[in-house]
């Protein structure tokens, strides 16, 4: 049952990989997951390099995409035979495996909303060269997607957010209006769970209301709103 | 304080207070120093210098928005007049033409922004200016600063807020990994999710300590620097639950549960 469940969400993150592809010039794209526990796995691939490189950084625990996920940051490397533009000390085996598989550049993107870490989206290009400014936005709009899909796909016990997951198009949760975050902190304490499911809840609240996001975390930021353990 | 604009180059002790903030800024450059706490002394030193009622720095988030950095005040209402500027404002217009907006009378700006002057004035804001981070062609951002009088920032002051909005733009781009060279998107990217993070932590303390974020930031800052540790760090603990928020105190005449040494 639960497996089912998880097998179609992961058909959000597997369509994201593959719109990334179509769009963003590169040659594939795949997203692995960290769960809260840490544990990291695969969640998709779009054909056997892309897959490659996840298993190499899975089983040697080194390369961009452990480093995006490690720092917040997205690192973006053109080349990989140039010797300036990676960590060729620090991904020792990563780079070896990935220029066997035929692998020029790559582009990892953390899944994250501030402290809450999902996984990563990693795009590979058998040609070197930068990402570009308008393929970059779009790689990034891609990875608050996918970092949504996959919350659900963490949390999976909450059937009732499924609808809610990445669709709101008038929305901007990685970067946009701080009060978003500064609500998600008050209602992980309010209802003593996790950023995760903070965020979610939050979300939740204003996909049920239909009111902006923005709109439901103020009220909690201003404290005219509440969440409480009978709600829910 | 706003009468004293024309007139600041020979403002009393603002050479001095100049000088120590160039100094504290270059002290917070050296080896690993935290993002959000650098941008956040610069919006304070815009406050204090430039006497600007309110500051604020925002970033160009990479996917077609601005979004807030640092901000001298974490009110709402001032948070959504940064915000606002996703839609129209003197720092859209500075980002996107990379270039300076001052505006000394914001009355008359009405026309050119029908939704953020009355936003603005609304705050009790009557002057505006907008400078740009800028690296070469490259626009990342803008530095905001409102006064409350419909006064004109003079170009004194405003050359200093570009020097400030200078040393934000080195600050967030010239963060570099040992062992690798890195791009603006990287570095951007860095600066926006160690905001998040803050603010989740501060939504934490706010609600715990039951204080405003004005009080909630004021307690992360002041834990970091007392214990020397990166305000993000200690951000991350909290929102983590590393830290409990009763070691992180409200910064005015709380009780320390944990009787460690303010």
């Amino acid at each position: 049952m639960l497996r089912a469940v998880t097998t179609e969400r992961a058909s959000q993150p597997r369509r994201i990989s593959e719109l990334c592809v179509a769009m963003l010039g590169v040659t594939g794209a795949g997203v692995s997951m960290v769960t809260s526990s840490g544990h990291h796995s695969i969640v998709c691939a779009t054909d056997s390099v892309s897959a490659r490189i996840e298993d190499l950084q899975l089983t040697l625990g080194e390369g961009p995409c452990v480093d995006a996920v490690r720092t917040g940051t997205p690192i973006l490397v053109r080349d990989l035979d140039e010797p300036d533009d990676v960590a060729v000390e620090r991904w020792p085996a990563f780079m070896e495996g990935a220029a066997k598989a035929g692998v020029r550049a790559v582009f990892a993107f953390p899944l994250h909303i501030g402290a809450i870490r999902v996984g990563a989206l990693d795009l590979y290009r058998d040609r070197p060269g930068e990402l570009g400014h308008e393929r970059l936005s779009g790689a990034l709009m891609a990875a608050d997607a996918a970092a949504l899909a996959l919350l659900h796909l963490d949390l999976n016990d909450l059937d009732n957010l499924d609808h809610t997951a990445g669709t709101d198009a008038d929305e901007n949760p990685a970067t946009q209006q701080l009060q978003v975050h500064q609500a998600t902190g008050m209602v992980q304490v309010q209802l003593n769970v996790t950023t995760e499911q903070a965020f979610l809840m939050l979300r939740a609240r204003a996909f049920s209301t239909g009111r902006p996001l923005v709109d439901v975390a103020i009220d909690v930021v201003e404290r005219r709103l509440r969440f409480s353990t009978e709600d829910q | 304080m706003n009468d004293d604009r024309q007139a600041s180059p020979l403002r009393p002790g603002r050479e001095q207070a100049l000088a120590e903030t160039f100094v504290v800024l270059a002290d917070t450059l050296v080896d690993d120093y935290d993002i959000v706490d650098l941008l956040d002394r610069l919006v304070a030193a815009c406050v204090q210098l430039l006497g600007a009622t309110a500051a604020g720095l925002l970033l160009d988030d990479q996917r077609g928005s601005l979004a807030v950095v640092a901000s001298s005040s974490e009110q709402t209402r001032l948070l959504e007049i940064f915000q606002l500027q996703n839609n129209e404002g003197p720092c859209l217009d500075c980002v996107r033409a990379g270039a300076p907006v001052a505006i000394g009378d914001l009355d008359v700006a009405l026309p050119r922004w029908p939704l953020f002057v009355p936003a603005a004035l609304a705050a009790g804001f009557h002057s505006v200016t907008a400078v740009p981070l800028r690296l070469r062609e490259q626009t990342i951002g803008g530095l905001n600063l409102f006064g409350d009088a419909a006064a004109a920032f003079s170009l004194d002051d405003q050359r200093l807020a570009q020097a400030l909005a200078d040393v934000a733009t080195i600050g967030i781009l010239q963060r570099r990994s040992a062992h690798r060279s890195t791009m603006i998107a990287e570095q951007l990217q860095h600066a926006l999710n160690s905001r998040i993070v803050v603010e989740q932590a501060k939504g934490v303390l706010a609600e715990r300590n039951t204080t405003d974020m004005d009080a909630a930031f004021d307690a992360i800052r002041q834990h970091a620097r007392n214990h020397n540790l990166k305000l993000t760090d200690v951000a991350l603990a909290v929102v983590r639950g590393d830290l409990a928020p009763a070691v992180v105190a409200p910064a005015a005449g709380s009780r320390r549960a944990d009787g460690e040494d303010l």
